[in-house]
């Protein structure tokens, strides 16, 4: 080891109050989570390959048929959410909290709120790429382009902040990355009852109205309002206009937001920093 | 008082703190009422065998946890309320660690310094932490030393000006030990101020201006190595007679002790008790095997409050002579009020 040292400097402002929360140190968090990310193939396989799969559905379909391609994007949204997003920001959180990288990122400047964003950012940020890539094959393959784009975007970003949240809670109770398999499922099944329920018919208006509220149910009503203008969710024809589609989509928004207040409390009082002992 | 005096003399300093884990019947008090002054630009040594609550009372200091009881200030300042100015000007070494092994040497450090607000630059750390041939290499084809070595990079790349070390030797072969000490030595003689834990009691009596010995959740000795042991027994110590022979009223020696087929004397006056013992062996023409004599070290205060024997001695050693700063020779000890200023 090299025996030159340098004395601490002086001039370091002592009283100065950085601000709780940098930017700037959030993105080269996220930088090197991607980087991270791109290493580990299995991850990397997750978090664009998978998302990626619903477009076949999209291509495949009646093209034209508004019903179909709503159904088709739905579950390219679902799928995005809960894999870039929800798994991805699981699993990484959990093995960087077993490794003891996470205890070690906390004894530095870094706040609390820049990890964890970091951590969610190139899932988050991969997950709006396949959605605008979605928009642009579905377009492609003779759908109809988003009745209400702006809607449609704080929709998926709404859900993008929500599964995020969800993943922070569940890691509160993921002994290790591998029973992130099991503890992701109760997360997988309520985001996934909607857009199934919708494929059933005949059931009870109980239990539709319950499925009506759970957040897949909600964003693939979000789809069908803000994407395709389908008014109701019966309609297999666009028919919104632009006005029409954002007082339609009040209340799957409603719905969405609520989840998303729920993740985000549960996510923060239950935050676990260091693996069990 | 003056506070600011206070804050310049320390950088360190701890007021009756407690640190309780768990609830109710459950509940386990680690740290029982600490009190703690690090004096500025000296090393300071916090030892006590596993479970006496070091590290509890570093995470603390660090602002990793918020303590039960009590007061912590670090340059002047809470670890939690301040969290922002106190870190930029502190560097961390856990006890244990952890980086993502997909990371090279060099990338982990980018990542490290892209954190901090005033760091110095990776490849300065890298030549000083002997880790050049290592830089492309990924962190986990590592060995132990050269992630400590990685992981003491990150503590210090922030310049820091108070710098706590958990256990940063541990682990390591005997030469990476003393480039650590080295280290250590040359932060200290470049104006920081060190903390360090490790169970390594010769390198903390050698090199540690300070000694703080914990066991069960308290501080239960501090200050240099000799004032420590000043007031310890000295010891006598040989291969049992046979019929136990050895005299019973030997001059100065305060307990007997037979154990595996040793015999130990504990002396207040090795010289006299040595001298009497001896002249006793020339009239009685015996011969005592495996003959050992010593003053009282760090080691035998430390081992007898390990064993719980704790031979404490009748007034607790008084900050001496060499404490590092004039404020620290006259002060009464200070209220957590005052350290809160």
């Amino acid at each position: 080891m090299s025996t030159a040292t340098t004395a601490p400097n002086p001039s370091k402002p002592s009283t100065s109050r950085a601000p709780s929360f940098s930017p700037q140190r959030m993105l080269h968090l996220a930088r090197w989570n991607a980087v991270l990310l791109g290493r580990n193939k299995l991850s990397l396989l997750y978090a664009v390959v998978l998302p990626l799969a619903p477009l076949a559905l999209l291509l495949a379909g009646d093209q034209g048929d508004e019903s179909i391609g709503a159904q088709a994007a739905t579950t390219m949204l679902l799928v995005t959410v809960l894999f870039p997003v929800y798994y991805n920001v699981l699993s990484q959180f959990v093995s960087r909290r077993d490794e003891l990288v996470l205890k070690r990122m906390r004894t530095g400047e870094t706040r609390d709120a820049e990890l964890l964003v970091g951590i969610a950012l190139p899932g988050v940020v991969i997950a709006a790429g396949i959605m605008v890539v979605g928009v642009i094959a579905a377009w492609a393959a003779g759908q109809m382009l988003p009745v209400v784009p702006l809607l449609l975007a704080a929709g998926v970003l709404l859900a993008l902040v929500m599964f995020a949240a969800f993943a922070y809670w569940t890691a509160a109770w993921t002994r290790s990355a591998e029973s992130a398999q099991m503890t992701s499922l109760p997360i997988i099944l309520i985001a996934s009852v909607g857009p199934l329920g919708a494929a059933m018919t005949n059931l009870p208006d109980v239990v539709s109205q319950v499925i009506e509220r759970t957040p897949g149910a909600a964003m693939g009503e979000l789809i069908r309002v803000a994407w395709f203008g389908l008014d109701g969710v019966t309609a297999t024809e666009s028919t919104l206009s632009t006005a029409d589609a954002w007082s339609a989509a009040g209340s799957p928004l409603l719905v969405m937001a609520a989840w998303t207040l729920l993740a985000v409390g549960l996510a923060q009082h239950s935050m676990r920093w260091e693996p069990r002992s | 008082m003056n506070t600011d005096t206070h804050s310049t003399a320390y950088a360190i300093r701890v007021r009756g703190l407690r640190r309780t884990y768990g609830q109710g019947a459950s509940a386990y008090e680690a740290v029982r009422g600490v009190d703690l002054d690090v004096p500025t630009g000296t090393i300071t040594a916090l030892l006590g065998t596993n479970g006496a609550g070091k590290t509890s009372t570093l995470e603390v200091i660090e602002g990793l946890a918020a303590p039960t009881a009590g007061a912590v200030r670090v340059l002047g300042l809470d670890p939690v309320a301040d969290r922002a100015a106190v870190r930029r000007r502190v560097g961390v070494l856990l006890q244990k660690s952890g980086f993502s092994g997909d990371l090279t040497v060099r990338e982990t450090l980018r990542l490290w310094h892209g954190t901090l607000s005033d760091p110095r630059p990776v490849e300065e750390m890298i030549e000083r932490l002997d880790l050049a041939h290592r830089a492309d290499t990924r962190m986990l084809s590592l060995s132990g030393g050269e992630t400590r070595r990685v992981d003491l990079a990150c503590t210090l790349m922030g310049n820091p000006e108070v710098v706590v070390l958990d256990e940063p030797t541990t682990g390591l072969d005997p030469e990476s030990r003393r480039d650590v000490w080295r280290l250590v030595e040359e932060l200290r003689d470049a104006g920081s101020t060190v903390l360090i834990t490790t169970h390594y009691l010769d390198e903390a009596e050698a090199l540690a201006d300070r000694l703080e010995i914990m066991h069960g959740g308290e501080i239960v000795r501090s200050g240099t190595a000799t004032e420590i042991a000043a007031g310890h027994p000295s010891q006598i110590s040989f291969d049992q007679l046979p019929d136990d022979s050895a005299p019973r009223d030997v001059l100065a020696v305060t307990q007997v002790r037979h154990d595996r087929g040793r015999t130990t004397l504990e002396t207040s006056d090795l010289q006299t008790s040595l001298a009497h013992l001896l002249a006793w062996a020339e009239r009685h023409d015996v011969r005592f095997g495996g003959l050992d004599a010593h003053s009282p070290s760090l080691e035998t205060v430390f081992l007898s409050i390990a064993d719980g024997r704790d031979p404490r001695p009748d007034q607790a050693p008084q900050p001496g002579a060499d404490q590092p700063t004039p404020a620290a020779t006259d002060q009464p000890a200070t209220t957590r009020e005052e350290i809160l200023r």
